[in-house]
């Protein structure tokens, strides 16, 4: 289903207000959703104690604090919840006022998503400015790369959200779908570098977990901010962030014509 | 405008025992069975027509007007409404369809109706000025006065399914299907969606294909019924062709002037209740005049009334009959 012209424009328009008022329905919600996702911040505190002695692995204390507040601002610009929504939605049959409309459902998840994440930026930009001052992080950031880190960020954001939409959508064949939530969560948080940055990480690991996807939703973007110019190393990686991204999003694609032959419309 | 050949719809359901053990089970072996929730229905309803689908609970209505709005794909059968082939949900049919199911909320519950009704507005590409006609024209039909801008969660029942109503509406749909659409709601709120229904169906020439228990939605809104049980047709036609079909007898109530004993009234007609000076039969339609008399001759007689068995009792039997589960009271409760 496609949006022609004016008609997409008006959608998104009435989505995006729609998912304003949502996301900011309840002011007390945005501040907690933060601090639920402070755990990063509780990483960098760890290592930065442990690097007192002495740099770990070539981090020294205050690379650290650089690097797990861009890992925070990240983590925070990439949370997705759409795959415990499809699942509800489809095992409680709550998709089927979704699908009575003529516009696919995936849009105003996209939406709603957007919406959260504008509303908690003005919150997290200046905090994780005044950290990266603080703790004299700022230094290693370097301006010109903020481009490219915002690109690497918006596939980063494509990926997780395409890969979740994939997992919710296996609610169609399964009522555990829920179930990789969990999973998927602590592989995007270890994978993606969230607990360690993956430098440290020992060299074969290193190498399967380049396989995955994982590392290019939160290390990736870290990586073209912070770490040192290192020739192509950014194109390919938003190579690879462009190769998972387009995967997941085709196979979102193909798993939704699917499914709704299977959908049962339970309960409604 | 829809038609409907050897529509059928199978679903896998998988079973295990309740408890514990059940749970344990159902980890290493599943069990599953077909249930055949549609079975090879066909039928024909043309554009205007308003019909009521009725069943006892489980018989397929929902999963008919689910099949027939698209949300389910047929296992097998041909099926056509406005000339689309619904499963391929084209946004073309999906802009001309609109389906109400009772509890069933497509308003955002954080969010005002009126905000909900801005994202259809958007969605159905309904231009402004016929955005705030159709607004008007629904808000006035359905009372809806001060009730868009408060938050849907905090409306009452019947308040909400006016919203809903309304949000299914702002798009003039021109086949409406409404699933139990005054369930739950107050007698006053019930007569107030029936009598909106029937207006909208007039005013737009609308198709409404509606399932409802409560027998005052059928008998009110339409003249037409098409009954399913197991998935199958038990009857399609006229309201008063199934109460003829179904109840050879007619009903006649007397009121007494001194009370008779039950044994000797037994003697005229059977007897369907005896409740001191009132006292009703059952009498077969041609021998009514006969037994009349007879009555009117044995018997002190203060007031003689020749009433049709009421429909929901017919329709209760009917299941019966048919062999559903279906307890008679559920189709009663008018």
């Amino acid at each position: 289903m496609t949006l022609g012209g004016g008609r997409g424009l008006r959608i998104a328009q009435a989505l995006l207000v729609k998912g304003f008022a949502e996301s900011t329905a309840y002011r007390a919600e945005i501040v907690l959703w933060m601090i639920a996702g402070a755990f990063p911040l509780f990483m960098m505190l760890i290592w930065m104690s442990l690097a007192e002695s002495g740099p770990m692995g070539g981090f020294a204390a205050q690379d650290f604090a650089a690097y797990f507040l861009v890992v925070f601002f990240v983590h925070e610009m990439t949370q997705v919840w759409v795959l415990g929504q499809l699942d509800e939605q489809i095992r409680l049959g709550e998709m089927s006022s979704k699908l009575l409309r003529p516009l696919n459902p995936c849009w105003e998840h996209l939406a709603d998503h957007l919406c959260a994440l504008a509303v908690r930026l003005p919150l997290l930009l200046p905090f994780v400015a005044l950290g990266l001052f603080l703790s004299g992080g700022w230094g290693e950031i370097e301006a010109g790369r903020v481009p490219l880190f915002l690109l690497s960020l918006v596939l980063a954001w494509v990926i997780f959200f395409s890969l979740q939409y994939c997992l919710g959508l296996l609610a169609f064949w399964t009522n555990q779908a829920a179930a990789f939530e969990n999973l998927v969560y602590t592989l995007y948080l270890v994978l993606g570098g969230g607990v360690a940055p993956l430098a440290l990480f020992p060299e074969l690991l290193q190498r399967i977990i380049g396989y995955t996807p994982f590392p290019y939703i939160i290390s990736l973007p870290v990586e073209i901010l912070l770490m040192p110019p290192d020739g192509g190393a950014p194109l390919s990686g938003l190579m690879a962030q462009l190769l998972w991204a387009a995967l997941f999003v085709a196979l979102a694609g193909f798993l939704w014509r699917r499914g709704l032959k299977k959908y049962a419309a339970f309960g409604s | 405008m829809i038609k409907a050949e050897s529509l059928s719809k199978h679903f896998e359901v998988h079973e295990r025992e309740a408890g514990f053990l059940g749970s344990l089970g159902a980890l290493f072996r599943r069990e599953s069975s077909l249930v055949k929730a549609v079975d090879g229905l066909s039928f024909e309803i043309a554009a205007g027509e308003m019909v009521g689908l009725l069943g006892a609970n489980g018989a397929g209505k929902t999963t008919t007007l689910k099949l027939l709005s698209g949300l389910l794909h047929p296992s097998g059968g041909v099926l056509s409404v406005a000339g689309f082939a619904p499963k391929r949900r084209q946004r073309e049919f999906l802009s001309q369809i609109a389906f109400v199911m009772g509890q069933k909320e497509q308003l955002a519950w954080d969010l005002t109706a009126a905000d909900s009704f801005l994202v259809n507005r958007a969605i159905y590409d309904i231009p402004a000025d016929i955005y705030r006609q159709r607004l008007a024209e629904l808000s006035d039909l359905l009372g809806l006065e001060g009730l868009l801008n408060r938050q849907v969660r905090k409306l009452s029942l019947g308040e909400r399914m006016k919203c809903e109503l309304a949000a299914a509406l702002l798009h003039q749909p021109s086949v409406l299907f409404l699933d139990e659409p005054t369930l739950g709601l107050d007698v006053n709120t019930q007569r107030a969606i029936r009598a909106f229904i029937a207006a909208y169906n007039r005013r737009f020439g609308a198709t409404v294909i509606l399932t409802s228990h409560y027998m005052a939605d059928v008998t009110a809104l339409v003249e037409r019924v098409i009954v399913i049980d197991d998935g199958q047709i038990l009857f399609d036609g006229h309201l008063r062709n199934l109460a003829a079909r179904l109840a050879p007898c007619k009903i006649l109530r007397l009121q007494l002037l001194q009370p008779q004993s039950e044994e000797s009234l037994r003697g005229f007609a059977t007897l369907r209740s005896c409740d001191d000076l009132e006292v009703e039969f059952l009498v077969e339609r041609d021998a009514v005049a006969q037994v009349t008399a007879r009555l009117l001759e044995a018997l002190p007689v203060a007031d003689i009334a020749i009433e049709e068995v009421p429909i929901e009792e017919v329709i209760g039997e009917l299941f019966q009959s048919g062999q559903a589960p279906m307890p008679v009271d559920e189709a009663v409760q008018a």
